[in-house]
């Protein structure tokens, strides 16, 4: 399974936590259209903890982190 | 006029922090000893801001190049509503000032660029980022790790916010890809939700002074107001951070910036 945990306005009218199945997702990139998040609207996408680029592949037992931009003071 | 002598104020205004184990009289006096920069002086900036004046910090520069407008007034409490016009800097020097006399504030009413920052924050102990934008967040966080200044770094949308040390040995923002997002403006912000990450950002700051706790080095601390939920994110220093790599040791040991070559 891939857990995918989702922050901030990612999870409006979404859970928090997702587990997914490995097999259906080629790398990052397809889980983030599969949540319907648009590419550009993701400002940091962490596998691991680790800044991955969107293609990166997915295995199983990973746990990616999805960050909108936080950005205001 | 009655006459308070300064020691007896001085006593009576820390009493309630000297009583805390992780403080006492030597914690005060490291406090005292301290020069803490803050760069922004708005939603993030207010709570930080009066929290380290009112500890006592005994230096704290506050940078910000804005003037007070009205669709600040939810959430940057340092200014009231006949600041709207007015240096954000001055209107919040002249509160910090009236919260505690103690403190040396010095003002910085300029734009942060690439030329001037490295002589803003070099001197500071710890660097508190409170602005309200990506760019400068990256340059802040490449200046502090090149100058190996620790940075306390914040972030609100709406209910939610971050918050995060960064260091020379611990990831920045551009370690977690961060520094290619775009913000759309303007950013919905509650007052409360700065508040809190605020808070939290001057409990960092006030930690790494004291050099107490367990600082938020490599550890992203994810608030919900909606939920009432904290979450915590492990982050790791990315191999190829541009940032990290400009940051170079000398041949003895000493820091040199080798200026972003």
């Amino acid at each position: 399974m891939i857990e995918v945990r989702l922050f901030a306005t990612f999870r409006e009218k979404r859970d928090k936590v997702y587990f997914l199945e490995q097999k259906d997702f080629k790398n990052a990139g397809e889980i983030i259209d599969y949540f319907r998040i648009p590419r550009e609207e993701v400002a940091i996408l962490l596998i691991n903890g680790v800044y991955s680029p969107i293609d990166t592949s997915v295995k199983d037992g990973d746990i990616l982190a999805l960050f909108p931009p936080v950005g205001g003071g | 006029m009655p006459y308070f002598p300064q020691w007896e104020v001085a006593d009576l205004r820390y009493e309630r922090q000297l009583l805390i184990p992780q403080i006492g009289q030597e914690g005060q006096e490291k406090l005292e000893k301290a020069k803490v920069t803050v760069i922004g002086a708005g939603g993030l900036g207010s709570p930080v801001l009066t929290y380290l004046v009112s500890a006592g910090v005994g230096k704290i520069q506050i940078v910000d190049c804005d003037v007070v407008s009205e669709s600040n007034l939810n959430r940057q409490f340092l200014h009231h509503t006949g600041d709207v016009g007015r240096p954000k800097v001055l209107s919040a020097q002249e509160k910090l000032v009236s919260l505690n006399p103690d403190v040396a504030l010095s003002t910085v009413n300029k734009r942060l660029n690439q030329e001037n920052i490295e002589e803003c924050i070099i001197g500071s102990d710890v660097v508190v980022d409170c602005v309200d934008n990506i760019e400068t967040r990256v340059m802040v966080a490449s200046a502090c790790i090149q100058l190996n200044i620790p940075l306390v770094e914040g972030g609100v949308l709406g209910f939610y916010g971050y918050v995060i040390d960064i260091g020379r040995d611990y990831p920045c923002l551009s370690c977690l890809g961060y520094d290619k997002a775009k913000q759309k403006t303007p950013v919905p912000v509650l007052g409360v939700t700065a508040g809190v990450i605020g808070c939290m950002q001057a409990n960092e700051c006030i930690k790494l002074l004291l050099g107490i706790g367990e600082p938020l080095y490599g550890r992203m601390l994810n608030y919900d107001g909606l939920s009432g939920t904290w979450e915590e994110v492990k982050v790791e220093k990315a191999k190829n951070c541009a940032v990290h790599k400009n940051a170079e040791t000398g041949k003895n040991g000493e820091f040199y910036w080798n200026g972003g070559k």
